[in-house]
């Protein structure tokens, strides 16, 4: 028995029985049942309009748009059968048979039953037949998928001459056409304009209601779907927005809209694709598109499961198998990896965007290195893939090899001009010569050449002293040599770290390949370029102890947790905002802590995620010692899921754990959540008593903001001595606090204007212990501990300065004179030569300056040559000659002369 | 298209050096200078605290550091009674156009004349303006106030905002005129004056260390700066100064010994500075006399190295370099053990 024969039986059926109805009625009252049948349609009243197109299409004289129509409104609402059913049915009257073959063929592929797709839209061919271009279109698109390329591309071209030699060409026509010359762009992609053309104008020759299933819906959606192909999702969302506007429910427009969003980094992707498939769950293409979310938040069973029911409905799916590959390749399944891409290769042999596919899913997953492997396959298999050489070359770029990289990114963009992460990173890679490359035993440092001097130095020392500290700690060493780059424009880096500009992090870690904003690309005090390299390491230790399989939220939390481990101050600590997110129940559970990387709901649902995973780390180093960190990594490494890890190295399950970290952070929070007591700041930001005059009296001893509150007011009237307790309060009610009014600076200011130099310095020091970007803090503290004879303690606090500006010329003067007071010769050249990168006005004094510190640390030939720059600028520089003479003379130096 | 490059033979490069020496003397060690420092109208308490205090320090830094005589400096400011030692009269446009009159009666010949103009400015219509107590002080006004000076070597600075549109009507031979911005169109807050009073205070803006600031160093001191702390600031540059010194009333923004603008500037000193700068001092004796000669000789062939650098080999010219310029500095002992044993 046929295996359609049933569904087409009851169809036939039903429509009998809806016909016997309508027949009765004058035709009059026919055509107003087909007018609101369409119109239901278009509308997305679907069940209306199946209703009533039921109803019209068992008539005798019913004509092929009712039954296209038909089809349409079931095929949209994923009743493939139904659809299927009255495809055949209509067909069984002979003169609809060729009219409506593509109808069919189309409800078939989108089964998967290929084979018996082309049967129909061979059939389609018929001479007259309405939708003959269409079916041209679809068996070359069949030729395609089989491997069979040129051929395909010689047919694809034919629409070139058929788009000429036509007067007029329907709107579905012309479609066909976009269709064709659009794959015909991976020839030249100047044919995408005609793509465009094309659409254009089936958009504007559809006649709308009175066609039934209308041709611009289905337009705008290729055109918008076109769009989003060459990363303009602006266009593609205006487009999908058309559609939407008539037709609220139409689920590839939806689903259009998911993508686009997605695209943009909305996490509204997640709703519009379940609304998709509310319409329709049998929606191939939505299913594919979930498991694709679902595995970038590393959702493994989920992303299955979405998986499974869109091979349900369509076996032979490419991408649904693509995205299993995918899944497969990611749990570190090789021969179900295998499998599946030998099922899709033999499908369609030269199928390069299965590879191209898993690739862009390793890159989610920071499988950086997997990913240039895979993209290699794909140009192998098919060498005008030319999106899959761009995948190529920004994963050699990510792991290092620049070289490769580039030639790949050339040839990525030659083919595919549209490509702005490519044009931005070659545009970018072309900056690289103004780069310097610093080497030490275990790294490379890329360096803009005007930051070089200002930062290399200390990011030498910083950079071994991190990797032997991590590597020790972690038992596990990243692949040598690691390289660093620092971009001092955001731009670059951002470019650098995804292709666009406006990426809002501070660095980014690719393995053993880093890159990190310098201090010039960002506003003084917005962050710690030291503590932002050591996080970034952090990644590539556990990425390296992981094989790159650990996720998000873990590889965060743990880089956070060691840089508060690398110095005082670094590492994002408790804020009142983390604890009132925690009192409104805004921080996520642990097992779905990922979304707060991936998918934020709101902005800062970031920070508080970093900061949060960073707690969960401390909590399991705290409870399981920290061996536990690294067996749960070992786990990850060995593709164990998220529970699995969880319940073997942990004992809980993921929900379980998260109901102990709730307890663990109450405990840990708790008496912080007191001071800053969210309940009663309803309606009003954290710190408004610190905005508002307060009202009068004593406040509660308690809290936290009030008593700042009342410290504020009190020091304003210049009662500072009042101010003291109050300020002595609240620092004890949440001392983490170190943003602006905190009270270790206000306190600073009372003592010092008393006099009390040691308590001001005491609580500068305090403040830059827990904050690492209080630049100005910093350089009080230097002052002050100058004052009080402590050059070492002064030096330490101008360090510290370094690693958040480093540009101003008096810095490194400062900190060349304290060094010079302490012999430390080392690190007077060090300065002397950042003060010299900083262009200071006097220049002849700089080199001078630097070749004396040469001198002192004994390298007379950087003296002299140093020495020679100086004069060089300034023949007659006096201390300079002198110091030239005696270099030449190797008289030993009397004394340090440093300081002017 | 690149243009094609002709590589200078050293013997070449040598006479270029040559070449390039100024043309410009400074002025003679005995001559004086004269300084009318007006601090304009704030507007508000904290720009009159500021501006009389930044015209307080040039004038005292005149004095103590390069010995202009007290009795030829002259601060204007808009409140006399803020320091009624120190402040000589009221900023208004009556009391300069008296200033420059009563220098130009006591000045010598080869005496020169510093202005400097320290507040706000505007652009009105099309003419900019220095903010004064009562009537604003325009380009043109200032420029026939200062054909009582003559000939003199004449030094105009006008640090404030929009002060660029003064170059034009004052520019002349002989005269320097400093702007802090490069046009009438520039009105934000100029920064310039601050840096450029603070080349004359501190060592830094004496980039080449004879110990001396010309008016060049600290225009370009105060230019770089300038721009730093801009930059520090992540700011766009919103002030652009520019010197003229070759009468043309065309401002460089760049100005350099060898530049458009920039010789005169480079030759020109305030106070002692050009005494500092210069050659023998009056009285020296022939033996000096001569060793000055050898010391100029030493180092008009170190200019004419530096010019042929870019065509000679690296390793050779850092040898010729290092032996000219310990020549220099044995030459320069021998003259500080005659001139007192230094």
């Amino acid at each position: 028995m046929n295996r359609n024969a049933r569904p087409a039986f009851l169809f036939a059926v039903a429509l009998l029985a809806a016909f016997a109805a309508l027949a009765a009625q004058p035709a009059c009252a026919r055509q107003d049942v087909q007018r609101d049948a369409f119109a239901a349609y278009i509308a997305g009243d679907y069940d209306a309009a199946i209703g009533g197109l039921r109803r019209l299409a068992g008539a005798p004289d019913t004509d092929a748009r009712v039954i296209r129509t038909l089809v349409a409104a079931l095929a949209e609402t994923g009743r493939y059968e139904e659809a299927e059913a009255a495809a055949r049915s209509g067909m069984e009257r002979p003169a609809l048979a060729a009219d409506l073959a593509v109808a069919l063929g189309d409800v078939l592929l989108e089964r998967g039953r290929r084979d018996e797709a082309e049967t129909e839209y061979r059939r389609a061919l018929a001479p007259g037949a309405h939708d003959a271009h269409t079916a041209r279109l679809r068996l070359a698109q069949i030729r395609w998928e089989r491997g069979d390329r040129e051929a395909a591309l010689d047919e694809f071209d034919r629409f070139i001459d058929i788009y000429n030699d036509s007067e007029s060409l329907s709107p579905r026509d012309l479609m066909a056409v976009a269709d064709a010359v659009r794959r015909l762009g991976v020839r030249d992609p100047q044919l995408f304009h005609d793509a465009v053309k094309a659409l254009d104008e089936a958009i504007k020759g559809d006649r709308g209601i009175v066609d039934g299933a209308p041709a611009a819906a289905e337009a705008r959606l290729r055109l918008g779907e076109l769009f989003l192909e060459k990363y303009n999702s602006t266009e593609a969302q205006s487009l999908f927005r058309e559609v939407l506007a008539t037709n609220p429910r139409h689920p590839v427009a939806l689903l259009g809209m998911a993508r686009a969003k997605n695209f943009d980094g909305s996490d509204e992707a997640l709703t519009l694709v379940g609304q998709s498939l509310e319409v329709n769950p049998h929606l191939v293409a939505a299913r594919v598109f979930s498991a694709q979310l679902m595995l970038d938040l590393e959702r493994f069973a989920d992303a299955r499961a979405q998986i499974d029911r869109a091979l349900e409905v369509n076996p032979a799916s490419l991408d649904a198998l693509s995205t299993a590959a995918a899944e497969a390749w990611l749990r570190g399944d090789e021969r179900g990896f295998e499998a599946l891409r030998d099922r899709i290769l033999g499908h369609s042999p030269g199928y390069a965007a299965l590879y191209e596919q898993v690739a862009e899913m390793a890159v989610r997953q920071r499988r950086y290195a997997g990913a240039v492997d895979l993209a290699a396959e794909a140009v192998r298999i098919d060498s005008s893939a030319w999106s899959a050489y761009g995948v190529l070359g920004l994963n050699q770029l990510r792991t290092g090899r620049v070289e490769d990289a580039r030639r790949n990114l050339d040839i990525s963009f030659a083919g595919d001009p549209f490509n702005v992460w490519i044009k931005n990173t070659l545009d970018l890679l072309d900056t690289f010569g103004q780069y310097r490359t610093l080497r030490t035993p275990r790294f490379e440092l890329v360096l803009h050449e005007s930051e070089a001097d200002l930062i290399g130095p200390r990011l030498a020392e910083l950079a071994e002293e991190a990797y032997d500290s991590l590597a020790r700690r972690y038992g596990v060493e990243p692949p040598t040599p690691v390289r660093v780059e620092v971009f001092p424009r955001a731009a670059d880096f951002s470019v650098r770290t995804v292709g666009l500009a406006g990426f809002g992090a501070l660095g980014v870690s690719f393995g053993s390949v880093l890159a990190i904003n310098s201090p010039a690309a960002l506003d003084r005090g917005q962050f710690n370029w030291g503590s932002t390299f050591w996080h970034e390491l952090a990644h590539a230790v556990t990425l390296a102890a992981s094989r790159h399989r650990v996720p998000r939220w873990l590889t965060e939390g743990l880089s956070v947790l060691e840089e508060r481990r690398a110095r005082p101050g670094w590492g994002d600590d408790l804020t009142p905002e983390f604890v009132a997110a925690y009192e409104n129940g805004d921080l996520l559970p642990v097992s779905s802590l990922n979304n707060g990387f991936v998918r934020p709901k709101f902005p800062m649902q970031i920070p508080l995620s970093y900061y949060q995973a960073s707690l969960v780390a401390e909590m399991i180093e705290e409870t399981r010692g920290f061996d536990a960190i690294r067996r749960m990594l070992a786990g990850y490494r060995d593709g164990q899921s998220e529970a699995e890890v969880f319940r073997a190295v942990l004992g809980e399950a993921p929900e379980a754990l998260d109901r102990t970290f709730d307890t663990w952070l109450k405990r840990r929070i708790g008496a912080r959540i007191e001071a800053v007591n969210v309940q009663q700041q309803a309606g009003e930001p954290l710190s408004a008593p610190l905005t508002v005059v307060l009202e009068a009296g004593e406040p509660p001893a308690g809290d936290f903001f009030r008593q700042m509150g009342k410290a504020k007011a009190l020091l304003a009237e210049g009662k500072n001595e009042e101010a003291r307790p109050y300020l002595e309060r609240a620092r004890t009610l949440f001392p983490e606090y170190v943003g602006p009014e905190n009270a270790y600076l206000r306190l600073a200011e009372v003592h010092e204007a008393a006099g009390r130099l040691r308590e001001a310095a005491d609580q500068l020091a305090e403040l830059t212990r827990r904050s690492d970007r209080n630049y100005d803090a910093n350089l009080e503290l230097a002052r002050l501990l100058e004052q009080l004879g402590d050059t070492r303690g002064a030096a330490a606090a101008l360090e510290r300065a370094t690693f958040i500006s480093p540009y101003e010329p008096a810095l490194f003067e400062r900190l060349a004179q304290l060094h010079t007071r302490n012999s430390d010769w080392a690190a007077v050249v060090r300065d002397r030569r950042a003060l010299l990168a900083t262009k200071p006005a006097d220049l002849a004094d700089a080199h001078y300056q630097l070749a004396l510190a040469w001198f002192n640390a004994g390298d007379a030939a950087a003296a002299r040559s140093a020495v020679l720059r100086s004069l060089e600028i300034a023949p007659n520089f006096e201390r300079a000659q002198e110091l030239l003479l005696r270099i030449r003379s190797r008289e030993p130096e009397p004394g340090a002369e440093g300081s002017r | 298209m690149s243009r094609l490059r002709v590589p200078l033979s050293p013997a070449l490069a040598l006479a270029a050096g040559l070449a390039l020496a100024s043309p410009y003397r400074a002025a003679p060690q005995d001559a004086r200078t004269h300084l009318i420092i007006v601090a304009g109208i704030g507007g508000e308490p904290r720009y009159v605290q500021a501006f009389y205090e930044m015209g307080a320090r040039l004038a005292e830094v005149a004095v103590s550091r390069w010995g202009i005589r007290p009795g030829d400096v002259t601060l204007l400011a808009e409140q006399p009674a803020m320091d009624a030692e120190r402040i000589d009269g009221r900023s208004t446009k009556e009391a300069i156009d008296a200033a420059i009159r009563s220098v130009s009666g006591r000045a010598g010949p080869a005496d020169q004349v510093f202005l400097t103009l320290i507040g706000h400015g505007s652009y009105q219509g099309s003419e900019g303006r220095f903010s004064l107590p009562g009537p604003d002080l325009t380009g043109a006004e200032l420029s026939v106030m200062l054909l009582q000076l003559g000939g003199r070597r004449v030094i105009v600075a006008n640090t404030s905002s929009a002060s660029g549109d003064f170059v034009k009507p004052l520019a002349a031979p002989n005269r320097i005129v400093i702007t802090a911005t490069k046009s009438g169109m520039e009105r934000n807050e100029a920064r310039f004056g601050r840096w450029f009073i603070e080349a004359f205070a501190g060592e830094s803006a004496d980039a080449d260390k004879d110990g001396a600031v010309s008016l060049l160093e600290a225009f370009d001191f105060a230019r770089t700066e300038v721009a730093r702390a801009y930059e520090q600031e992540k700011k766009l540059l919103t002030e652009h100064a520019v010197l003229d010194d070759n009468g043309d009333g065309q401002g460089s923004a760049d100005p350099g010994a060898d530049k458009v603008d920039g010789r005169l500037a480079g030759a020109t000193f305030l106070g002692k500075g050009a005494a500092l700068a210069g050659g023998p001092p009056p009285g020296a004796s022939p033996e000096l006399r001569a060793l000055y000669a050898q010391k100029q000789e030493i180092e008009k062939q170190i200019a004419a190295l530096r010019a042929a650098r870019d065509t000679m080999d690296t390793g050779r010219y850092e040898q010729q370099l290092e032996k000219l310029l310990v020549d220099l500095a044995l030459k320069n002992q021998e003259i500080r053990r005659l001139e007192g044993g230094r």
